[in-house]
């Protein structure tokens, strides 16, 4: 397999300035409880030595053909938030270490959470115990051969000292402006900081450590609500404040909503709402799925299955979004390009159907990054105003596959949906029920922004435009 | 392999009777009850002794219990536990996996001044319960001052028990090669059928070993046995595709389940009717009486009235994530949820259920109670936490973590609907123009679970009361009391089955939830039928 040159953290930096980070902002913790938290979740993550030293000990005590291990170290806390109040406040340290061993075609997994090096053999011979008595895989392929991995922007160090104090300060902070709007916050502010390690007797050896930090705020009214989420790699990009304003914000403007009758309508869906639309889109990416008659895409790869101006691609260097470097298998993240304007041009490949076609494997779409040729119309405000009619969504829910020959999917709008009139908001509107396909859907925009983030309860972060969308189905609208 | 003595030695125990599957007992020992616990006494603080060196549970528990109780909490409690997971997962005709997991960790609880702290660990050792004991007191005063409504427990008596599956052939012991010919043999009838293009199986199972000790001196533990076996087969025909489903219940019981399931035949059914259904005619929309078998029903239960049923997502809990209730504390003892013969029973006692554990994670007893009596909501699923919100003075044991890793939370009960008396081939007659649904497919409600669409895994028209030919796209709609007011029937209880879930997802960080819901079939008049397929503008 051909490789992408590694990244270096220079390349990344230069990426960083062509897609500005937020401004900085103060830190919610003090800096001494900063210091004191960022010392005992260092102390608690593997490092790359002892993760070297475990795989070692791992491989020199496998009889099997292939061994492949895998480490999950993460601490990582998260704070809830009800009824203006903390509810829950949880920190966890997990520890997994997985082996893979191989006789032949014949292969087995076992895992554990236990570390020690008795614990260590005693895993790598359960795993053997499996894979001596299963039968044949046609299907399994040896490790990946050892290969250059891109050194990402993954660990933040504010992040990994962001313990129990900072998250609590980070909860007033939204309790206090959900309060004084005369309104009741429920959402979360997490941290966690992980090392993730996968090595193989081929020689394979890959190391990184990644942070990540959320937050999400449900503001709810009387009548209404509104809603935010976001995640950075960074705890101090969460903006809790500003984006503290906009759920509440969304929650005032949706107050006495109105009940429009189901049907099809002009739709502006907020980055969020196209997370959900599109994400069961990547899941039909599928080569396998191609291969055996069973895609929504049947025929149709080198065709355009989305707007022709619209280009998908992975991004494991933005800043903005959270791309791991490797796989659980070793696989390094790549640039790729899957539709460019609206033509699919990638198939997702496991390593087993990429050889039976003679291409390489695809790294999974982790970082993904869907843009205009020209950039898009420049924020939701934008489409907004050019709207005589049409309906704004904040966000969508519980999305389900309703038919997988046509990708036709239902959902709920959820925490801020609008009726616009003449360019401007004109009222909160009774929530819907939608049953539409992606491959319509998006074969139906007429304008679009620029990238924006985008994460739900539902899909990780993303960076997507949002969308004015022609006769989206509504079906039918519920009690509130 | 197990490196706490006092487990170890505890064998499973088995069932003392030979006889039928199903007949199978959870065994409970209801233990010495003190009284109502008071106040924890605060501990003198002293130098310091070094942590204990050993990996015994109840050590190692006490140690939890001594640093909650040094740190001034009001209460607190330790989880520790081990989980073996084996699955063996086939797909497209091959084994395509083989895992056996042994998940391993200790959660800590505390609260003090009405704040919840929380903290867990893989590591089990002296040093590491006493750095996370620590932790979750220090977290918990974080939370002390973002606490406006303070948390106060309804009591509990102490429960001393132990709990354990009993089973005929212990899963964890049926070779793993016998286990992955199974998925071969079933697989391999699938593909014999003409039109079939995948197939897949699972055969899962989990033993949770677990010790729980408070600050109030419960001490409980338990040895849990979970199973279940599935099989999918995926016709291709002409352009369209098509999938069938074979699921054997989740239950608490031995591989006796899967033995007695004939996999192999159930996979030579799904693969004829994945061909079927692929060849289908389209719904035509409008208005159909349905009659929902028990496997349907588990979900639409789960959906409609388990989760609505949850006293945390009632109380705003879960606004930001899962959501709330409209079925709010106001409605409770007379909202009229549906029609009279529609009786939702909460019955975390029944034998071989997921959620019949003896004790839930806050150790309260497991119950039976109604949640919709005679059509009227009338109870709520909670935990020590919230049952006093609503005036209860005793929580209905439905608190739960998925794992050592995680807290707690409220969970759907053992919710089922209570058989009536119809008699199935007369509910079949009396339909003029109707669809019997079997099994899941399309699901999804709003997070108030009023508006609600399901589709099914296999559909056949009824006409003038008889069964006739499959159909594809059915999608049903509706709003949850208007649903429920529209069942006329429920079938007798010799129709009743159990079907359960591991994968009921709640709570940030997420966690699945596990339970059962039991049904006889059931009939729902002039319900509003959709397609479920996109016009292609």
């Amino acid at each position: 397999m051909r490789h992408e040159p590694a990244w270096t953290i220079n390349r990344l930096l230069a990426e960083q300035t062509r897609h500005p980070l937020p401004a900085v902002r103060p830190q919610v913790a003090p800096l001494a409880a900063s210091v004191r938290k960022r010392d005992n979740v260092r102390m608690n993550l593997l490092d790359k030595t002892e993760c070297r030293r475990i795989a070692d000990l791992a491989l020199s005590a496998a009889k099997a053909d292939h061994t492949l291990v895998s480490i999950s170290d993460e601490n990582g806390g998260t704070a809830r938030i009800a009824n203006n109040q903390i509810v829950q406040n949880v920190e966890s340290h997990r520890l997994v270490l997985q082996i893979e061993s191989a006789f032949g075609l014949r292969r087995g997994a076992a895992v554990t959470t236990e570390l020690s090096d008795e614990s260590i053999r005693e895993t790598v011979a359960r795993s053997e115990a499996v894979a001596k008595v299963v039968p044949e895989d046609p299907e399994y392929l040896p490790p990946l051969e050892p290969r250059r991995y891109p050194v990402l922007a993954s660990w933040r160090e504010e992040t990994a000292a962001a313990g129990a104090e900072a998250r609590a300060a980070a909860a007033r902070t939204t309790i206090s402006a959900a309060r004084e709007a005369g309104m009741t916050a429920a959402g979360i502010v997490s941290s966690s900081a992980s090392a993730v390690c996968i090595a193989a007797n081929s020689g394979l050896f890959a190391f990184e450590r990644r942070t990540r930090a959320e937050f999400s705020l449900t503001a709810t009214a009387a009548d209404s609500s509104g809603w935010v989420q976001c995640a950075s790699r960074s705890f101090d990009d969460l903006d809790i404040a500003v984006q503290s304003r906009i759920a509440i914000d969304k929650a005032r403007r949706s107050a006495a909503p109105r009940e429009l009758p189901a049907g099809k309508y002009t739709v502006i869906l907020e980055p969020a709402a196209v997370a959900g639309l599109i994400g069961p889109l990547f899941g039909a990416l599928s080569a396998r799925s191609y291969q055996r008659g069973t895609s929504p895409l049947r025929n149709r790869f080198g065709e355009a299955i989305v707007d022709e101006r619209l280009t998908l691609r992975n991004r494991p260097d933005h800043p903005q979004l959270l791309g791991d470097a490797f796989d659980t298998q070793g696989l390094a993240s790549d640039f790729r390009t899957w539709i460019d304007r609206g033509r699919w041009l990638q198939m997702a490949y496991d390593r087993f159907t990429a050889r039976q076609a003679g291409v390489a494997p695809s790294y999974a779409l982790d970082a993904p990054h869907l843009s205009g040729e020209e950039g898009g119309v420049g924020g939701v405000e934008d489409l907004i105003a050019s709207t005589e009619r049409g309906i704004l969504v904040t966000n969508f829910w519980y999305i389900r596959s309703v038919n997988a020959t046509d990708l036709t999917l239902t959902g709920m709008t959820r925490d801020g949906t609008f009726l616009v009139e003449d360019g401007k908001i004109a009222g909160g509107l009774v929530n819907f029920r939608w049953h539409d396909s992606p491959l319509r859907a998006l074969r139906a925009v007429e304008a679009f922004t620029a990238p924006l983030d985008a994460i739900t309860a539902e899909r990780d972060k993303m960076m997507l435009p949002a969308m004015r969308i022609r006769d989206f189905n509504f079906s039918s609208v519920t009690r509130f | 392999m197990n490196d706490n003595p006092q487990i170890t030695r505890r064998d499973f125990v088995r069932m003392a009777s030979t006889g039928a599957a199903g007949a199978l007992l959870i065994g409970c020992e209801s233990g010495a009850r003190r009284d109502t616990p008071a106040a924890v006494s605060r501990e003198p603080v002293t130098a310091e002794p070094p942590p204990p060196d050993t990996k015994d549970w109840r050590v190692l528990a006490d140690e939890a219990l001594s640093r909650i109780r040094r740190c001034g909490a009001e209460y607190g409690d330790v989880r520790l536990l081990r989980s073996t997971t084996q699955v063996v997962r086939g797909e497209d005709g091959r084994i395509a996996g083989v895992s056996d997991r042994v998940s391993r960790g200790f959660g800590v609880r505390v609260l003090y001044h009405g704040a919840w702290g929380f903290a867990s660990s893989a590591l089990v050792h002296g040093a590491e319960v006493r750095r996370v004991a620590d932790l979750a007191c220090a977290i918990a005063k974080a939370s002390a001052a973002l606490v406006s409504d303070p948390v106060k427990l309804v009591p509990e008596p102490p429960h001393i028990a132990r709990v354990a599956t009993p089973f005929q052939l212990n899963p964890l012991e049926v070779p793993l090669d016998q286990r992955a010919a199974l998925l071969l043999d079933s697989m391999s009838v699938i593909h014999a059928q003409e039109g079939i293009s995948r197939s897949s199986g699972r055969i899962w199972m989990q033993r949770d070993e677990k010790f729980f000790a408070s600050t109030e001196g419960a001490r409980i533990d338990f040895d849990l046995l979970a199973i279940n076996a599935e099989l999918r087969a995926t016709a291709a025909l002409e352009g369209r595709f098509a999938s069938r489903a074979f699921h054997t219940p989740y239950l608490r019981t031995g591989y006796e389940l899967i033995r007695d399931s004939d996999l192999v035949s159930q996979a030579e059914r799904i693969a004829a009717q994945a061909v079927e259904k692929a060849q289908a005619p389209t719904i035509d929309p409008g208005k159909y009486d349905l009659l929902l078998d028990p496997e349907h029903l588990s979900l639409t239960i789960h959906e409609s009235c388990g989760h609505p049923s949850e006293l945390d997502r009632a109380l705003g809990y879960e606004a930001n994530y899962a959501g709330t209730s409209f079925l709010t504390p106001d409605k409770l003892g007379s909202f009229r949820y549906g029609s009279p013969v529609v009786n939702l029973i909460a019955d975390n006692t029944e034998p071989g259920t997921l959620a019949a554990t003896g004790y839930d994670d806050d150790g309260v007893e497991c119950q039976r109670w109604h949640i919709v009596r005679e059509g009227v909501f009338s109870g709520y699923c909670t935990n020590r936490e919230v049952a006093g919100k609503i005036g209860e003075t005793r929580s209905r044991g439905s608190c739960r973590a998925d794992s050592w890793a995680n807290v707690p939370i409220v969970r759907i009960a053992n919710v089922g609907l209570a058989p009536g008396d119809g008699r199935l081939d007369d509910m079949i007659a009396d339909i003029r123009r109707g669809i019997l649904i079997e099994g899941h497919d399309s699901f999804s409600i709003d997070q108030k679970r009023y508006n609600f669409q399901f589709g099914g895994d296999a559909f056949w028209m009824i006409e003038n009361g008889k069964r006739t030919h499959m159909l594809r796209d059915v999608i049903y709609a509706g709003i949850t009391p208007e649903f429920w007011s529209r069942c006329d029937a429920v079938a007798d209880a010799m129709h009743r089955r159990t079907y359960g879930f591991i994968t009921c997802g709640k709570g940030q960080p997420g966690q699945s939830g596990w339970m059962t819901h039991a049904a006889s079939h059931a009939r729902f008049r002039d319900i509003d039928v959709i397609r479920g397929a996109t016009a292609q503008t």
